[in-house]
């Protein structure tokens, strides 16, 4: 199964707020990981998705604009 | 004169984020001798698809002082015309700090933005009534950084809960710490548990991770955890927990 919802064009992360393995290995994975500024970061993998500035947070997960 | 200074909608998503560029302009003014900037606190407003928010919808306040409103004013304005990022909607709103003033409207604009879509016209018509205390101004793109500018002061005037902007590091040669210490080393004024209970007691802490602080009920305030048996500062951000399993 994909990682990923595509919804509207849009890639909606599947995994939702708490899925913190699965974040850290698709940052690690995407070349494409930028850290967001200190104060929006939300776990303690320094790269992980939850902590990139190309995520823009839904109501119950996250949209990666790189996507 | 004091008031509160809040901008939003400034970035995009490889420019600074909103809080480094209000510390930047805050920064510059206090160079130029308008103003003086006290901290900052950050409030997260509502999330939703129908909201153009960069990517976490939060709004940046800080507290500050100047001899002359006018000056500092057409300062932040030009500040913000020539540093935010393109395709941004920047807003500024400064909002005078006066314990005489009656914030209630402001501060039901504020709330009403963590939990519903506003628009420009909601922010303008929450801000009638306010005259001279009252600056608020659209800074290129659609302008919508109003709302959340707005929202930011009026949440900060309300003395409403956020995130203090920034962390606290621990100090290499000191771990072991009781509160009054901690309090007056860095100028914590209040302590609560994680449900918000008040701690009165001298605690024995021990501070080895970085922590935040929140700005709850208009007073700096340390979150104290008990992490088996041993009390401490919060730790600034979630641990993984899947990683530990």
């Amino acid at each position: 199964m994909t990682d990923w919802i595509k919804e509207n064009g849009r890639s909606i992360f599947r995994g939702g707020r708490n899925s913190f393995a699965d974040a850290v290995r698709i940052a690690e994975e995407c070349g494409l990981f930028s850290e967001d500024c200190e104060d929006e970061l939300v776990c303690d993998d320094e790269v992980s998705c939850y902590n990139c500035r190309y995520r823009r947070w839904t109501e119950k997960s996250f949209e990666c604009i790189k996507r | 004169m004091k008031m509160f200074v809040c901008i939003d909608d400034t970035d995009n998503y490889d420019s600074i984020g909103t809080g480094e560029l209000l510390e930047n302009m805050m920064g510059e003014a206090a160079i130029k001798g308008l103003s003086k900037a006290g901290f900052t606190v950050r409030y997260q407003l509502y999330i939703h698809d129908d909201i153009p928010y960069t990517s976490h919808n939060s709004s940046m306040c800080c507290s500050a002082e100047t001899g002359d409103r006018e000056v500092f004013t057409e300062f932040c304005e030009k500040y913000l015309e020539e540093n935010s990022a393109d395709g941004s909607d920047p807003g500024l709103c400064i909002l005078t700090d006066d314990s005489s003033f009656d914030y209630s409207a402001l501060i039901e604009f504020g709330k009403r933005a963590q939990c519903e879509v506003l628009t420009k016209s909601d922010a303008y018509k929450a801000a009638e009534g306010f005259g001279d205390g009252l600056h608020l101004s659209e800074h290129g793109g659609t302008g919508g950084g109003i709302i959340g500018a707005l929202a930011g002061a009026a949440l900060r005037a309300g003395k409403e809960e956020g995130r203090i902007k920034g962390k606290i590091q621990p100090l290499p040669n000191k771990s072991e710490w009781t509160l009054s210490e901690f309090a007056s080393v860095f100028g914590v004024q209040r302590f609560i548990d994680e449900d918000g209970n008040e701690i009165t007691d001298n605690l024995s802490i021990r501070f080895v991770h970085p922590t935040k602080l929140l700005y709850s009920k208009g007073l700096i305030t340390g979150v104290i955890v008990n992490e088996n048996g041993q009390f401490m500062p919060k730790p600034k951000i979630k641990k993984n927990k899947e990683k530990k399993q």
